[in-house]
């Protein structure tokens, strides 16, 4: 019995130890543009999406746009060649998660913020109250 | 309209008086604690009486959650845009059925309908809790208290200033019949989580240490059996029509929901442990507590806002992430601070003696390798899920890519695999490793054999051949048992096997869908056959498919129907398998119209081997060929460069004395001149505009003297003296564009063996009602102490 505690313990062991390594490696920072484009690894970066900047190359089956940092109006631009999130064009901000390479950030995966998720506090601006029930 | 905002709205009133009878029914209940009568005796006509008054305040406390419920359900059908929350998630457009799950589209809302699964669930819990009912409802009733504060301070009942002639509308991606079922069963499963929670605090409030595993553990059950399905048909939903390329995306608000999964999981298997060998109670109190605190834990993560940049979607803050933390940090200190308390009471042995002579081949063992492995995942969900928070501490907020969690669970599956090959053939008394040998040598061999079969489907990762061979030998060993089950006329305890064979099952179909999908994607001509992997795959037409799926042309549409009103467009694409099986696909993509959103559902053809997922990218309706050159837009005396040819616009000649036809005909003459300064020529093209007649004009073009250009009028604005004039002739490459066909530019993803992860989740899920069904019928028969 006391051996299965043991097996136990040394298998849970070695999971957290998996579990806290990987966890390091595969860990993504939120950066800005400019050390997006610096720190050759993957990293987060957030920002708003610019009007038209939106263009498919079929040849190569890739999106590229551009994003906006809505502070600063830096501008940084993204290529993502996987299924487009639902809409993309509609965001109110682009989470994009990639690399820089050379010219663009090669984008592994996008998250988009709509403006539906607002809604709530958007009625009681556009019609007033909220009023205590 | 002033009208609209006085006085407070019946519902909130409802929700204050669920408070105020939630805490009277804790209160009474104190006071029945009290009357209990000590083991065994006859409960005394006191004791009756405060249980009953109890029991009267338990259902005030309910029926106020119920009836605040239903008068949001019914504000919502109803259309009362005077409501906040009916205006933000409702509108005209929406069928009955959509209507209905606008009730939880909303933050306010859903916390509604968590509680009310509480309330109703609790008239069940009260009634199963016997000799442990005062504790239970205390601790049950408290569980909820802190989300009907929430609810009492931001009630979904607050009114508008001005009543507004329609709603928002719901968000187009939440227009799904998934959208209707799927949360009230997600909440559903969260409310059943407080059950578990409160039979462990009460048992150790009344030092009860096994009885409160025989009246939890038909709940555990539920909550694996409700949480479970929710979880899935969130995934199924993501998967079919939400089209984000899978059914599970590691995202917060899914692991959020899969933690306490997990924990419940290892729960159900402490708790058979310590059914059975009377010890391990501390690991199932702690179980039991953590599987509650994760739900919270899991709602502040999602509804604050902390994780707003991190998943797709979580919510904004609402203001009330004072008050979740606050709950979190209750329903931790209870629940740990009593755990702390009774720590050295709690019997561990009783039995040392018997406890050393436990070989370890056992099923003990087996059982506490399981609890520690499904531990062990759920705390590296949590982790890493938890990421954002915990580098926040030490700098920049980050989070873990996917891959921490696909590495991190190949092994567990692995083992886990593993320890179900073994699980039948492993007895309590213990076994040797022939005795095993000799009894797995069936499901041994069928393993094997899955390990062959894979690697002649081209599976050549020696680490999915040997996860693979594990699933096929625990498929087979617990399929022989549950075979053995139903020979034995013993189907109502063979719960525990079939839920084996249905993980089997699904770990198999989790690793081959997601290792070895393909993705593609191609471009589809109209009409031209393109081939897509070993399929044939042709662009048809567009077509419109209504709510009914009914797919229709344009005019074929009834307006009277809502769902032919709701029609949305779709691309037919007629999908051709290698053996000659045409299917026709219908990916959606439409503009809703209430918001202008572009939306894109996938279309999925399901086989048992292989599912074809078809995913919108792009459509471009192409273009005739048509003859143009370069556009300019001129304001009088302004010069532009026409490939490389100067033009300047001089003035306009309005003509309105002509008629034609008996309308009045205006006559624009545009005065340019082309050409170099001082070589330049005047060149005047002529407009003519119908009025009346919905506008029509005719261009009459004008040759540049001396070269092979022209220039024509597209539009004349004579007040804004502006012209746009087309310059013709100029290009060497000459002006007409070739046509451009229609085209659909699709994601094709190929996810073979899909299938068996619903398969094997069915199997688990039955497996799951057969055990809460027998462990419901024990607890019925057991009177306790």
């Amino acid at each position: 019995m006391k051996k299965g505690y043991w097996a136990g313990a040394v298998l849970l062991l070695g999971f957290l130890a998996l579990g806290l390594t990987t966890f390091s490696r595969s860990m993504t920072p939120y950066v800005g543009f400019d050390e997006a484009r610096k720190a050759g690894r993957t990293v987060q970066v957030m920002g708003g999406l610019e009007k038209s900047s939106t263009h498919y190359d079929q040849a190569t089956k890739t999106l590229h746009f551009t994003l906006v940092d809505p502070k600063t109006k830096a501008i940084l631009p993204v290529a993502y060649s996987d299924v487009k999130p639902a809409n993309f064009e509609d965001a109110v901000s682009i989470v994009a998660i990639g690399k820089w390479q050379g010219e663009e950030l090669r984008a592994e995966k996008l998250l988009v913020k709509c403006p539906s998720k607002y809604q709530g506090q958007e009625t009681e601006k556009a019609y007033g109250g909220g009023a205590k029930s | 309209m002033s009208s609209l905002s006085i006085g407070y709205a019946p519902g909130t009133l409802a929700i204050w008086f669920a408070l105020l009878s939630g805490a009277a029914t804790c209160l009474v209940y104190y006071r029945a604690l009290g009357l209990a009568p000590a083991g065994g005796a006859e409960p005394s006509a006191g004791y009756a009486e405060a249980i009953g008054f109890g029991r009267r305040l338990y259902a005030a406390f309910a029926l106020s959650i119920v009836l605040a419920s239903v008068l949001l359900m019914k504000a919502l059908l109803s259309h009362d845009f005077r409501l906040s929350y009916v205006t933000s998630y409702s509108g005209r457009d929406l069928p009955t059925s959509f209507l209905l799950s606008t009730f939880w589209a909303g933050q306010e809302g859903s916390f509604l309908l968590w509680v009310f699964f509480g309330a109703l669930i609790g008239f069940a819990v009260y009634l199963s809790a016997r000799e442990q009912e005062a504790p239970v409802m205390i601790v049950y009733v408290l569980s909820f208290l802190g989300i009907v504060a929430i609810l009492a301070k931001q009630p979904p009942f607050r009114f508008l200033a001005e009543l507004p002639a329609d709603g928002q509308g719901l968000n187009p991606l939440l227009q799904d019949y998934w959208m209707v079922i799927h949360p009230p069963v997600m909440f559903a499963g969260f409310a059943s989580l407080s059950v578990p929670f409160a039979f462990a605090l009460a048992a150790l409030w009344q030092r009860r240490w096994d009885g409160w595993v025989v009246r939890a553990m038909p709940w555990a059950l539920f909550t694996l059996v409700t949480l479970g399905t929710a979880i899935l048909m969130g995934g199924y939903w993501a998967y079919k029509t939400l089209g984000w390329g899978g059914y599970w995306a590691w995202d917060p608000v899914e692991n959020t929901s899969l933690v306490p999964w997990l924990a419940t999981v290892a729960l159900v298997h402490g708790m058979f442990l310590q059914k059975t060998r009377e010890k391990h109670r501390k690991i199932n109190l702690i179980l039991a507590i953590v599987a509650y605190c994760c739900i919270l834990y899991g709602t502040f993560l999602t509804r604050s806002g902390v994780l707003a940049d991190f998943s797709v979607h979580s919510f904004v803050d609402l203001g009330i992430t004072g008050w979740l933390v606050a709950i979190i940090v209750g329903a931790l200190a209870i629940g740990f601070g009593m755990l702390a308390w009774r720590w050295r009471e709690i019997p561990v042995d009783p039995d040392a003696a018997a406890d050393a002579e436990e070989p370890f081949l056992s099923r003990s063992v087996l059982f506490i390798l399981a609890v520690t492995l499904l531990s062990a995942s759920a705390v590296v969900i949590l982790l890493g899920t938890s990421s954002p928070l915990i580098t926040r501490v030490t700098g920049k907020p980050a989070q873990v890519a996917t891959s921490f969690y696909n590495i991190t669970h190949t092994p567990l599956a692995a083992v886990m695999a593993l320890l179900l090959a073994f699980v039948p053939f492993v007895s309590w008394k213990g076994e040797t490793w022939g005795s095993i040998g000799k009894k797995a040598a069936t499901s041994s061999a069928i393993g094997l054999l899955a390990g062959v079969v894979a690697l002649l489907a081209g599976i050549r990762s020696a680490k999915d051949v040997m996860i693979l061979t594990f699933c096929g030998a625990g498929l087979a060993a617990n399929l022989e048992t549950t075979i053995l089950f139903v020979r034995r006329k013993a189907i109502r305890t063979m719960g525990g096997y079939l839920s084996h064979v249905g993980v089997a099952i699904m770990l198999a179909g989790i690793l081959v869908s997601g290792v070895y999908e393909r993705k593609e994607q191609v471009t589809l001509p109209k009409d031209t056959p393109v081939m897509v992997g070993r399929h044939e795959m042709t662009f048809r037409r567009t077509v419109l498919v209504n709510d009914d799926g009914v797919v229709k042309l344009p005019g074929e549409l009834d307006p009277a129907q809502l769902a032919d009103i709701r029609a949305k467009q779709a691309m037919e694409v007629e999908v051709k398998s290698p053996g000659g099986k045409v299917w026709k696909a219908y990916p959606k993509m439409y503009v809703n119209q209430r918001t202008n959103q572009m939306m894109a559902n996938p279309d999925v053809q399901s086989t048992p081997l292989l599912d074809i997922y078809v995913s919108p990218q792009s459509y471009d309706p192409g273009q005739p060929a048509k003859s143009e050159g370069t556009v300019l837009h001129l304001k009088k005396g302004e010069t532009k460069l026409a490939e490389g040819t100067l033009v300047k616009f001089l003035s306009f000649d309005v003509d309105m004395s002509q008629m034609d036809a008996g309308a009045k005909v205006v006559a624009v003459t545009a005065n340019f001149e082309v050409g170099p300064a001082g070589a330049a020529r005047p060149v005047s093209p002529k407009l003519i505009v119908r009025l009346g007649g919905g506008g029509d004009q005719v261009a009459e073009p004008a040759p540049v003297p001396g070269s092979k250009a022209s220039l024509r009028m597209r539009k004349a604005s004579a007040s804004e003296g502006i012209a746009e004039v087309e310059v013709l002739g100029l290009s060497a490459a000459g002006d007409t564009k070739p046509a451009t066909p229609e085209t659909f530019s699709v994601d094709v993803t190929t996810k073979p063996l899909i299938s068996l992860v619903w398969a094997g989740f069915y199997i688990l899920t039955a497996g799951g009602i057969l055990a809460m069904v027998r462990r419901a019928r024990d607890a019925h028969r057991s009177a306790l102490v």
